[in-house]
């Protein structure tokens, strides 16, 4: 996922009650316009909408190259096929390839930062007689 | 699937793969075709038959030809490139072909016709065997599928025979 300020956004206080990665929580939503063709690009798709984008992506494509070839079949016109399966292409393109909003109506929580300062990462131990104990602790957490 | 650059690739992809998937199909349905042509060949007149300078015999020809291709043709057919072949037996080889005219024909409503035309190419032997050889024509034809392979085809016609001395120019 790439990386993006929530933390420090939250951590300076505008949003602390919200835990999404959405660029509305992040503290800078008056710089992003609301259309959805814009929210696109910027937001990004979550787990559930990456599956049902490629399962979208896949059922489209077959279909356009069913649909294609019957039709070219029945009317005897290849140009014809050439001409559906393209157009099946570009609108499964469309559909399936930016970040619609559709695709992110599960997003993810990430953990609020006050949380993770809860749980420290754990430190490098210098003593050799207990680093491989320590590392099985820091593990189990 | 984590980008839209990623989709993108895989849109791509897939997409290529069908397509290759739906020509695939379509060349396989062509073998299914199965061809009726007629054609009949019948030489007018014999324009000029001599031995050339460096000892070959040539001869040209008039030709009536009407064919019917429209039965070679699918949807998935570019173009049907016929010619005639005149084929005949001399000593040192046992099987001469040459080709004396050819068309090339790109529509189906093109492909029924009559012409009564020269030859397009001399028939020049090897030598000169020409002198009363019985000569048989074969109707030869490649079909050009938009998709796959080349389809091969010949359909003997019928035969005739060359005078036994050259003649001149009439």
């Amino acid at each position: 996922m790439a990386g993006r300020s929530e933390f420090s956004a939250s951590a300076r206080g505008k949003d602390r009650n919200c835990s999404t990665q959405s660029y509305l929580c992040r503290g800078d939503s008056h710089v992003f316009p609301s259309s959805p063709v814009l929210k696109a690009r910027i937001n990004e798709m979550d787990w559930q909408g990456q599956k049902h984008a490629e399962m979208l992506m896949q059922i489209f494509l077959v279909f356009s190259a069913v649909a294609a070839f019957g039709a070219g079949y029945l009317m005897r016109d290849f140009r014809l096929m050439m001409l559906i399966y393209a157009g099946g292409v570009v609108l499964t393109a469309l559909v399936t390839v930016p970040n619609w909003p559709y695709f992110n109506r599960h997003p993810l929580k990430w953990l609020d930062p006050s949380e993770a300062e809860k749980h420290p990462k754990p430190q490098v131990s210098n003593i050799t007689s207990s680093s491989s104990s320590k590392k099985k602790a820091s593990k189990n957490k | 699937m984590h980008s839209a650059v990623q989709r993108a690739n895989t849109v791509a992809t897939i997409a290529a793969i069908l397509l290759a998937t739906i020509c695939a199909a379509a060349s396989f349905l062509d073998a299914f075709n199965s061809p009726s042509l007629q054609a009949h060949v019948q030489v007018v007149k014999i324009n000029r038959f001599r031995r050339q300078l460096d000892g070959n015999d040539e001869v040209k020809m008039t030709l009536k030809m009407s064919m019917d291709l429209t039965s070679l043709f699918t949807w998935n057919t570019k173009q049907v490139f016929v010619f005639l072949a005149a084929e005949y037996e001399t000593d040192t080889n046992s099987l001469n072909q040459v080709s004396l005219w050819d068309h090339i024909v790109q529509e189906k409503e093109r492909a029924s016709f009559q012409v009564k035309v020269p030859t397009k190419y001399p028939l020049i032997d090897q030598g000169t065997n020409l002198r009363g050889k019985k000569v048989g024509l074969v109707l030869h034809w490649h079909i050009m599928p938009i998709s796959g392979r080349m389809i091969q085809g010949k359909m003997p016609l019928s035969n005739f025979s060359l005078p036994d001395s050259y003649t001149t120019r009439s």
